[in-house]
């Protein structure tokens, strides 16, 4: 056990340890590093100008060697305690002696900046996509830099930049590093967990906190167990956002960040297992070949930043009635693998929320995996999100639509709906209604009124009750001509 | 070595992009420094009663907690109606509004010590809309009136016929760097203030009033904002005052920084509008005449809400000539931030609603939209006089049109385009072309001037400083290219230095798009007159009497970096040896270049007068797909025409052009401030608050300029590009307008602005619906400006 986490900023050492590993990375750049070039605009992984690499021991290749993995990530969100072993690339880095790097050059010459604000972070963001290899075209640049924001530029000059960039042979940005040095330290510490315990005293008030990196579930288990009020993090791509708006103040924390035990997607001839530390760009390229409805909805999901670190476990567990995972797995009847010092247990989805954020499960379970039946591939399976922006928004409504035929007529019909109420729902009413139904316009059409009257939205932010009413029942239309009407004719 | 009219980066590009170019919280702390924030009212209108400062600035790491009562000067400002307070008094306006200055030895420690807050509020009726500041009788300023022929007559007589409501909410300027401020008090109580402000002046003075100094005793120097767009115009004022508040009632120096959340909640933002149309016209689709009462909700305080509502008035014509018209303004005073300056100035308000109206009379009259714009366009010869009795000389505006039509197949596109819509159940398209004219020039005459400040070093190098701020527009890459140019040196040779009231005085803000116009002129005009002296010394450095050449002006040359006697070429000096020469022969090189703006004039009493100087003008044309369904949309492809003149810099315009357009997208679709019926800001941060992401670019995107040989006047004989292309969004507007009208042929579709998916759903269900029901007709009627959203507690 250690009692501080290891972070390498820009090939620097630091050991971090006590109230410093409890703040966000892009406060330890900024306040304690001095490094500014990275900017904060929202706090909260909405804009991409915090955005920087972090690189990870992936898994060995065939020579057995390992090297580090770098992804973009919104450091305004990831706290230090997330980054255990890890090395932080920033923007200051790029540059090799007085050289700046190509990256920058494209972006220099095709004049992808005007106020500059935002530009560290899509430097950043493109270096990531070298990092990953991708070929830049119009949509691969548009899908990398779908996390950042920009006002000033329209954005066409940054798209000008990249595309100028592919044309030439770009070194890495990590060239700039002895990653030998780097792997080898971080191979020996990778085997030891975190815990570090502070104290914060103000105006006599003394406050105890702590934060656990267990490198076992075991461990992290047992931790649950023998602490009360264990917030736990994942990817943090909702917790730190919380605590970034000072909606929560969790004093005891435990970092998932190395189970690697959880962190792969099984599939045997009766269920896709998807383990709990399995990022959402990882789930992404797995339904890319074998689930493309899900892929649909992963691609207009968040931003690469935050698909990077947030998994399909925080999402549930998040419990928000908009989380876009679950209309899918809803219909899906999917289950969540529950781990205690007990054991562990199997729960249907549709049987998990008790009402707004609250969660079927004790205080000492963590989620561990998530799995779901292979589906017929005959059988009818359409997701929907409808969000004010197309790309990186949360959604205002949601659905999902499975349906599984005999005879022509439906036999099987689940539907789901999110954002119109505390939780994500089914509509039972709805799906009887469709029972034994021809796939016809007028079947979907009354289906639509039905489902309207099973709900009681509300007015927020994002829209009116009325909207979602609408929607509600014009969803399932949509569904009848996107779906059915072609499925008739095959027929 | 031409520089002027050369695509060169951004001057601090490679400061940008290494993360080195500093902003002002990047700036470093001095050891002693404090961490400032404020308490800001939680009630749109209310009666502060009670609260517990005293016992918050005593908790640890507080160093001081402030309200007005502590301001040594004055707590009353305004750029041109002095009504707003620096920190409330007794009276609370809107929810945000500063009402006391923490300062902190760190963010924690402020942090901490807000959460103690105690504030007692006795809660008044609040005005939040159009509609209720109309029936409380609350408005700013006087009401304005533009009047031109006899509206009665031809609207009584008219052939065709139009009225209806124009709706459209405010928009958020969205700078990525939140407002900010550090302040440190020198000797003698004198301050010094880094603001990222686009007026510098504007703190220094205003600053200085605060604390009870003169202007002579503040300083404000600004180096770069990350962005700014007219929402640090006169708004940075407020952070400035509080640091350098903090600075000079501690000796300490003072950073504040906005975060984003309470940046967007306690700032001003563009006016939501309401206008009232009438419009009567031929068959052939002209106009005769139109009424327009025109109703801005300008927030809580006067802030620049009348200059705005002028170029309101001086722009609901846009690009159209109308015979008949009364124009009828007046500002709104309701519960909200301050609302402020915003790309367009109120220009996008008053043209998004001429181009409803010339839509609507297309949908009257079932011709193509593009025609009936085209019929009424401003002319050459004739039909080219304004409301305000300005001549649009040296346009192109018929033959932009006319060119852009063509360039982007819009007669084959529209055809097209009904034909698909005829047939698809799940999707409807539609297209669009919209002209814009942007005049150019401060409303408010006066402030149509600018200075700088050239100083040449004895190697030949120069440094120039402006009264102009840099905010990502390109200014200070134009000003090099320029100071370059006339001294026939390097670009390199060039640097722009921060700006500051201590070199350049008494500016104008850094708006109007007039930037490098006023502070190019002015920086030209330095370079002249040390060109001059240089001229003067080469002349007779250059003579040989002996050989019969007298000293002469005439014969002198800038070129390449050299400077001869075209006599005796042969003898050239190089630039820097020549200034070298000088400084020994005791020749001035540092001089300060002033420019004022000729031949503009504006009588606020008649509304008339030449107010701009030139018009900048484009057009645009779109095409929009839409979900039936869910109401989304899709823009499809954008074609750009623009005049812009002889552009100095064409990469740099190429990014205001497409930047202005983009946010002017965002605009008119998806951003949406949504409001709780108390008055508090729900989208108030980029979670909730959509400004255009990457994936909203059309997929078609093709910009080009045309040479507009009439236009020979302005620096270089280039046009202002800052605002006017924000304009251009309006094609998208209408594309939506266009698609909603192909729904059903009976009836012309209402459209507000934004048009988010949510508005547009509604509005086709409402087509879709029965439109005589007079339930929708009564939902209609109380349709209100901004979106105040009654939010049901949520528990359970
Ligand atoms: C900018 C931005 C955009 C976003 N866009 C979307 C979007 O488009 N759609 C969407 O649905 N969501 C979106 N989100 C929300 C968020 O990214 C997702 O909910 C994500 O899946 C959360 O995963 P995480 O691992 O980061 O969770 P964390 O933040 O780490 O945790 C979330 C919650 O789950 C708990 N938790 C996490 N893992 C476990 C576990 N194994 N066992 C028990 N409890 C656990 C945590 O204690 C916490 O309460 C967005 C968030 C941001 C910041
Ligand atoms: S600051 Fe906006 S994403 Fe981090
Ligand atoms: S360059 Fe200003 S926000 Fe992107």
């Amino acid at each position: 056990m250690r009692d501080y986490l290891l972070i390498y900023v820009n090939g620097r050492r630091y050991q971090v340890s006590g109230a410093q590993g409890f703040q966000s990375l892009s406060d330890f750049l900024r306040y304690d590093l001095g490094l500014v070039g990275t900017k904060v605009v929202c706090a909260e992984g909405d804009c991409g100008s915090c955005t920087v690499l972090v690189g990870r021991i992936g898994l060995p290749n065939s020579e057995g060697d390992s090297k580090l993995n770098y992804q973009s990530i919104n450091s305004c969100i990831q706290y230090l305690y997330q980054l255990d072993c890890a090395h932080i690339i920033t923007v200051e880095a790029l540059k090799n002696k007085e050289q700046i790097h190509p990256i920058q050059q494209a972006m220099v010459d095709a004049m992808g900046s005007q106020c500059g604000y935002c530009t560290p972070g899509f430097v950043m963001s493109l270096a990531a996509m070298q990092e990953k290899e991708e070929v830049m075209t119009r949509k691969s640049v548009q899908d990398g830099l779908t996390g950042n924001l920009c006002r000033c530029t329209g954005y066409e000059q940054i798209i000008d930049a990249a595309l100028n960039l592919d044309a030439k042979p770009v070194p890495s940005v990590t060239e700039n590093f002895d990653e030998k040095t780097i792997l080898s330290d971080f191979a020996v510490y990778l085997t030891q967990a975190v815990f570090c315990e502070f104290e914060e005293n103000w105006n006599g008030v003394a406050r105890k906190l702590k934060y656990f990196v267990p490198v076992s579930l075991a461990e992290a288990v047992s931790f649950q167990q023998k602490n009360d009020n264990v917030t736990v993090v994942a990817g943090g791509t909702d917790i730190s956002v919380q605590i970034n708006k000072e909606r929560i103040e969790p004093d005891c924390i435990m970092s998932l960040v190395h189970l690697s035990e959880l962190k792969s997607i099984f599939v045997d001839e009766q269920f896709v297992t998807v383990g709990a530390r399995v990022s959402w760009s990882e789930l992404g390229k797995f339904c890319q070949k074998n689930l493309p409805q899900l892929a649909e909805i992963i691609a207009i999901f968040a931003s690469p930043q935050i698909k990077n670190c947030g998994t399909l476990a925080g999402n549930i567990a998040n419990a928000s009635p908009i989380a876009d995972s679950l209309p899918f797995l809803y219909v899906i009847e999917a289950e969540v693998e529950l781990t205690s010092p007990d054991g562990v247990r199997w729960l249907e989805i549709n049987q998990f929320y008790q009402g707004y954020k609250k969660l079927a499960m004790n205080p000492d379970e963590l989620i561990t995996s998530i799995r779901w039946q292979m589906q017929d591939p005959d059988d009818l399976l359409k997701l929907y999100k409808v969000s004010k922006r197309k790309d990186l928004d949360i959604s205002t409504f949601t659905a999902g639509i499975y349906i599984k035929m005999n005879n022509n007529k439906i036999q099987i019909s689940r539907l789901a709906y999110g954002g119109v109420g505390p939780v994500v729902l089914r509509l039972p009413e709805t799906e009887q209604f469709l029972y034994n139904k021809a796939l016809t316009l007028e079947t979907f059409l009354q289906a639509g009124k039905i489902a309207r009257e099973e709900i009681q939205p509300i007015s927020d932010v994002r829209s009116s009750a009325d909207y979602r009413l609408q929607l509600a029942e014009n969803i399932l239309m949509k569904f009848y001509y996107e779906c059915c009407k072609h499925q008739v004719k095959k027929a | 070595m031409k520089v002027v009219g050369k695509h060169i980066p951004h001057d601090s590009a490679v400061g940008h992009v290494t993360g080195e170019a500093l902003f002002v919280d990047d700036l470093p702390s001095a050891k002693d420094e404090l961490i400032v924030d404020f308490i800001a009212s939680p009630v749109a209108h209310g009666k502060i009663i009670r609260f517990n400062f005293e016992e918050l600035s005593q908790l640890d790491g507080i160093a001081g907690i402030f309200t007005h009562a502590d301001l040594p000067g004055h707590n009353l400002f305004g750029p041109v109606i002095q009504d707003e307070r620096f920190l409330a008094e007794d009276i609370v306006e809107y929810v945000g509004q500063p009402i006391a200055v923490i300062a902190g030895e760190s963010r924690k420690a402020v942090r901490q010590a807000k959460k103690q807050l105690q504030l007692e509020i006795e809660e008044l009726a609040p005005v939040f809309t159009i509609d209720e500041a109309l029936a409380a009788k609350q408005f700013i300023g006087e009401a304005r009136e533009l009047k031109k022929g006899d509206f009665e007559k031809v609207w009584n007589e008219a052939e065709h016929k139009i009225a209806g409501t124009f709706l459209c909410n405010g928009q958020e300027q969205f700078y990525l760097e939140s407002q900010a401020a550090l302040a440190w008090r020198g000797e003698n109580g004198e301050i010094l203030v880094h603001s990222s402000s686009q007026n510098p002046t504007e703190i220094q003075e205003v600053v200085a009033e605060a604390l009870g100094l003169g202007f002579h005793e503040v300083v404000c120097v600004c180096k770069r904002m990350g962005g700014g767009f007219g929402g640090k115009e006169t708004q940075a004022v407020i952070p400035a005052v509080m640091a350098a508040l903090v600075a000079a009632k501690t000796g300490r120096s003072a950073r504040v920084a906005y975060t984003k959340d309470d940046d967007m909640r306690s700032t001003g933002k563009r006016h939501p509008y309401k206008i009232y149309y009438k419009a009567g016209f031929t068959g052939a689709g002209k106009i005769t005449g139109v009424k327009f009462d025109i109703y801005s909700n300008g927030g809580a305080a006067a802030d620049l809400s009348t200059a705005i509502l002028e170029r309101t008035l001086l722009h609901s014509d846009n690009s159209y000539f109308i015979p008949n018209l009364v124009f009828r303004a007046m500002i709104c005073k309701t519960n909200f931030p301050p609302n402020t300056a915003f790309r367009g100035f109120g220009g996008p308000q008053g043209m998004a609603n001429i181009e409803n109206v010339l839509q609507e009379i297309s949908i009257v009259l079932k011709k193509d939209a593009l025609e009936v714009r085209r019929l009424n366009c401003y002319g050459h010869n004739d039909q080219n006089v304004t409301p305000y009795g300005q001549i649009v000389q040296n346009h192109m505006l018929p033959e932009i049109i006319d060119q852009l039509a063509e360039t982007s197949s819009y007669k084959k596109r529209l055809t097209e385009v009904a034909e698909f819509n005829r047939k698809s159940v799940t999707h409807l398209r539609g297209l669009a072309l919209t002209p814009l004219k942007f005049g150019i020039s401060f409303t408010t005459s006066f402030l149509n001037q600018g200075n700088a400040l050239v100083n040449v070093y004895k190697d030949g190098t120069v440094q120039v400083s402006t009264g102009g701020t840099e905010m990502g527009q390109g200014l200070n890459t134009k000003i090099r290219q320029l100071v370059a140019e006339e001294f026939a040196i390097s670009y390199d040779d060039v640097r722009i230095m921060i700006t500051s009231t201590e070199k350049n005085n008494n500016t104008s803000p850094t708006a109007a798009s007039a930037g490098t116009d006023l502070n190019g002129m002015a920086a030209v005009n330095a370079c002249q007159k040390i060109r001059r002296n240089l001229t003067e010394f080469a002349s007779r450095y250059f003579s040989a009497p002996e050989n019969g050449i007298v000293p002469s002006i005439e014969h002198i040359h800038f070129e390449a970096g050299s400077v001869y006697d075209d006599r005796l070429p042969e003898n050239k000096l190089t630039f820097r040896k020549l200034v070298l020469q000088a400084y020994m022969g005791q020749v001035s090189l540092g001089e300060r270049g002033f420019y004022k703006t000729p031949g503009v004039n504006l009588n606020r009493e008649t509304g008339k007068g030449n107010p701009f100087f030139y018009f900048t003008s484009g057009a645009a044309v779109s095409e929009v797909l839409i979900d039936r369904f869910t109401g989304q949309l899709k823009l499809e492809r954008s074609d750009i025409l623009m005049d812009i003149g002889e552009s100095i810099n064409p990469g740099i315009d190429r990014g205001q052009i497409i930047g202005g357009f983009i946010q002017g997208v965002g605009w008119v679709t998806n951003e949406d401030l949504r409001y709780s019926d108390k008055g508090q800001l729900l989208s108030y941060s980029p979670t909730t608050y959509k400004i255009p992401n990457i994936q909203d670019l059309p997929d078609i995107f093709n910009l080009e300029t045309l040479e507009n040989p009439q236009h020979k006047i302005n620096i270089r004989r280039s046009k202002a590009v800052g605002e006017p292309p924000l304009m251009l969004c309006l094609s998208v507007w209408m594309a939506v307008k266009h698609a909603l009208s192909s729904v059903r042929n009976d009836i012309t579709p209402r459209l507000n602005l934004p048009a988010t998916a949510e508005e547009i759903l509604q509005r086709l269900t409402e087509l879709n619906g029965d439109l005589s029901n007079p339930e929708t007709t009564a939902v209609r009627a109380t349709e209100s400006e901004v979106s105040l959203v009654s939010l049901p507690s949520i528990s359970g």
